[in-house]
């Protein structure tokens, strides 16, 4: 006991500077996930009240035997695989071209290009890309109606729906994720590809072979930071769906936000606790995966 | 020394004067924007008269945020003294909250209430609890663009046949003369189950209908062919018709509006308190007529729809709880009603002065065509809600993926219903 208390005054400057922080993430991270926690097991009637009532685990036996909330969970686990896999291939794809000379003088163009939407206010770039999928004005259908082809369903077709809001989301968040696998990148030995180059190894090979297995921990926080975003899907919902056409987009975040809306706080926010959980076993799992020494 | 008194008696005064207009004004929250903060100021000017030193401070917020913030402040004893919205809205909020006052002993000591009628009252009860005391009556009408009528040398449309043809002509011969096919016959929503039943409501009793998805029995009516009819042509409208933009599934009122209020559309929902922005230059101009729903079949009559009724309800848990009780009763006074009348559209009374009115705002003062009320269902089965939900939720998916024939549909909807309040109704 003597010792540990010795050891901490010992570290006193580090424990001094790090407490303020440590005691922001308890009081604004940690206390509102655990508040949020306990009001999943109150009557939602009485959730607000300084003496709730508790209902035990009814919350979570009413939302695990809403087929909404089922359909709800499966579209996420569905888009955030779809979103996942699209933005991590489109970004390192673009990553790889920019670190190429194939661009030459367009390179800072393009990169800016990729980038920019990741500044831009994420509602207001939603509200454009609507007007885009727009099927009564929209660019996209005029262009497609000029060039003699079929119409675009975009935001009002149960069919395309979902593709429509993951290239919009594609376009917002894939230039964060290259900027990460340009980092990693630039940092990569090139000695190695040069003599795999002399061993007579193709592009490709030496891609596969040499390069990708460098960007292993550019893909390991792209596929932790990306299951983590895409299972929160919301913004995009709110702003160009609300939840439909005949609940196609209504993920679980946003099926959370209507119960909110709707005072049932109980439930909203088993909701809510349930998704941080699948959250944060996604992540574990996502690490775990991409941590795995190659071969083992 | 003397600057130190001098700074502590002003913080003194400040504090002083703070503390006793808090102790006068109430606070009302309610969804009625620029309109209902007009209103309320009004008021609070003539209710000052009355009783000298009292204010009223109102807080207008969008509807979605209305309801998380009054279930919120009243459920954690931080609760306005005032609420004012639709009966439907305030009826959520006593479910979540259980704290609304029975106003029923509050109006009964107003002499002067012979214009409220027993629907009126009826709709203002809520599992035998007065949960508001009714201010203005929400009427909405079938409202069409003046200039585009004379365009394609058409009246406003008596039957459902009428609308049909109008809005085909609507649709497809450039009614605003612009050379684009860019206009929409009608302006409807469809994003949330919800945004529906104001749209269904609107057809299924205008046309003359009594209710649109159960009997006072409990008894589902859907595939009853009148209401089959009716529901039908509903479902074709935002599907085979073609007469909506073809995103309505995912508008919710704000994309509605954006629609009929940037022109774009022929034929919409009007209500009574739409009336005075969209006289504005910047906005229709008062190039709309309202007139009743059209009629689907020649004997039964059509109507305006009154689809709900505003009114102000008290919190138990109100700051100033006998204040609130008086402004509640001040405001079915003449002074107060006319403000309401002429800042909101809307009034209970009937003895009040049209005269500054608009032509289109006196067609709802004057009630002049026949009106017809919703069944309020929610106020007799504790189940609706839940079945409604259902209901609606079920039209969405049709209406999203539509089938070539509805006639099965809505056989298949009505069983499903049928099944669902057979076993919420034990």
């Amino acid at each position: 006991m003597t010792s540990a208390l010795a050891r901490i005054w010992q570290d006193r400057v580090f424990y001094a500077l790090v407490l303020p922080f440590a005691a922001l993430t308890i009081l604004f991270g940690i206390w509102p996930i655990l508040l949020s926690v306990e009001m999943s097991f109150t009557a939602s009637a009485t959730a607000l009240r300084a003496t709730p009532t508790y209902v035990g685990v009814a919350n979570y036996v009413s939302v695990l035997a809403d087929p909404l909330f089922i359909a709800s969970l499966t579209r996420t686990l569905v888009y955030t695989g779809l979103a996942v896999v699209a933005n991590l291939a489109f970004a390192l794809s673009a990553a790889a071209l920019l670190d190429s000379t194939l661009l030459r003088r367009a390179n800072l163009f393009v990169r800016l290009a990729l980038f920019l939407p990741v500044v831009t206010p994420d509602v207001a770039g939603y509200v454009v890309w609507r007007w885009l999928f727009d099927r009564s004005f929209g660019a996209l259908n005029a262009a497609l109606d000029a060039l003699g082809l079929p119409g675009f369903g975009g935001l009002s077709d149960p069919g395309s729906v979902l593709w429509a809001i993951l290239v919009a989301e594609l376009w917002h968040h894939a230039g964060f994720y290259m900027v990460i696998f340009l980092a990693n990148l630039a940092i990569r030995d090139r000695a190695l590809e040069e003599a795999a180059a002399i061993d007579g190894a193709s592009a490709a090979r030496r891609w596969v072979h040499v390069i990708l297995p460098q960007l292993r921990p550019a893909l390991t926080v792209n596929l932790v930071y990306a299951t983590i975003q895409f299972l929160k899907t919301f913004t995009v919902v709110v702003v160009m769906t609300k939840g439909g056409p005949n609940d196609r987009t209504n993920f679980v975040s946003y099926y959370a936000y209507q119960l909110f809306d709707q005072g049932r706080y109980g439930e909203a926010t088993t909701l809510a606790t349930i998704l941080f959980a699948v959250v944060i076993a996604l992540s574990l799992l996502a690490l775990r995966l991409s941590d795995r020494e190659p071969g083992r | 020394m003397g600057r130190w008194k001098a700074i502590g008696g002003a913080v003194a005064g400040i504090w002083l004067a703070c503390a006793t207009a808090g102790a006068q004004t109430l606070t009302v929250w309610h969804d009625l924007g620029d309109n209902g903060i007009a209103w309320f100021e009004r008021m609070s000017a003539e209710f000052a008269k009355e009783r000298p030193g009292a204010s009223v401070r109102s807080l207008s917020f969008p509807t979605d945020q209305w309801f998380g913030r009054v279930i919120g402040a009243i459920n954690t004893d931080t609760a306005p003294d005032l609420i004012f919205n639709n009966y439907e809205r305030v009826i959520r909020i006593q479910t979540q909250t259980s704290r609304m006052m029975d106003m029923k002993p509050v109006l009964e000591a107003v002499t002067d209430r012979g214009f409220l009628g027993e629907d009126d009252l009826r709709v203002a009860t809520f599992k035998d609890r007065m949960i508001i005391i009714p201010m203005q009556r929400v009427q909405m009408a079938l409202g069409m663009r003046k200039s585009w009528l004379d365009k394609v040398g058409e009246t406003f449309p008596e039957t459902w046949d009428d609308v049909k043809r109008v809005a085909a002509k609507f649709r497809d011969g450039d009614p605003d003369g612009n050379g684009r096919a860019d206009t929409v016959a009608m302006a409807l929503q469809a994003a949330k189950p919800r945004d529906l039943i104001h749209m269904l409501d609107l057809f299924v009793f205008g046309s003359g209908l009594r209710h649109t998805l159960v009997d006072p029995s409990g008894k589902v009516v859907i595939d009853q062919p009148a209401h089959a009819q009716v529901l039908e042509e509903f479902l074709k409208t935002y599907s085979s018709y073609r007469f909506v933009a073809p995103d309505t599934v995912n508008h919710s009122f704000s994309e509605m509006y954006q629609v009929i209020e940037g022109g774009r559309a022929g034929m919409f929902r009007v209500g009574d308190w739409n009336v005075r922005k969209w006289d504005q230059p910047a906005v229709l101009n008062g190039d709309f007529v309202s007139g009743p729903w059209p009629k689907f079949d020649p004997a039964r009559p059509n109507a305006v729809v009154i689809g709900g009724m505003r009114g102000i309800g008290i919190p138990e848990n109100s700051p100033n709880k006998q204040l609130a009780i008086e402004f509640a009763r001040f405001m079915l006074g003449k002074a107060a009603q006319q403000a309401s009348l002429e800042t909101v559209g809307a009034a209970v009374r009937k003895d009040l002065d049209v005269s500054k009115l608009s032509e289109r705002s006196q067609y709802f003062a004057r009630a002049e065509a026949r009106l017809a009320a919703y069944d309020f269902p929610e106020s007799v089965h504790p189940w609706y809600p839940e079945v409604e939900a259902a209901y609606h939720r079920k039209l969405l998916a049709g209406i999203a993926s539509p089938p070539a024939d509805w006639k099965p549909f809505i056989a298949e909807t009505a069983r499903e219903m049928r099944d669902m309040v057979a076993r919420l109704a034990k």
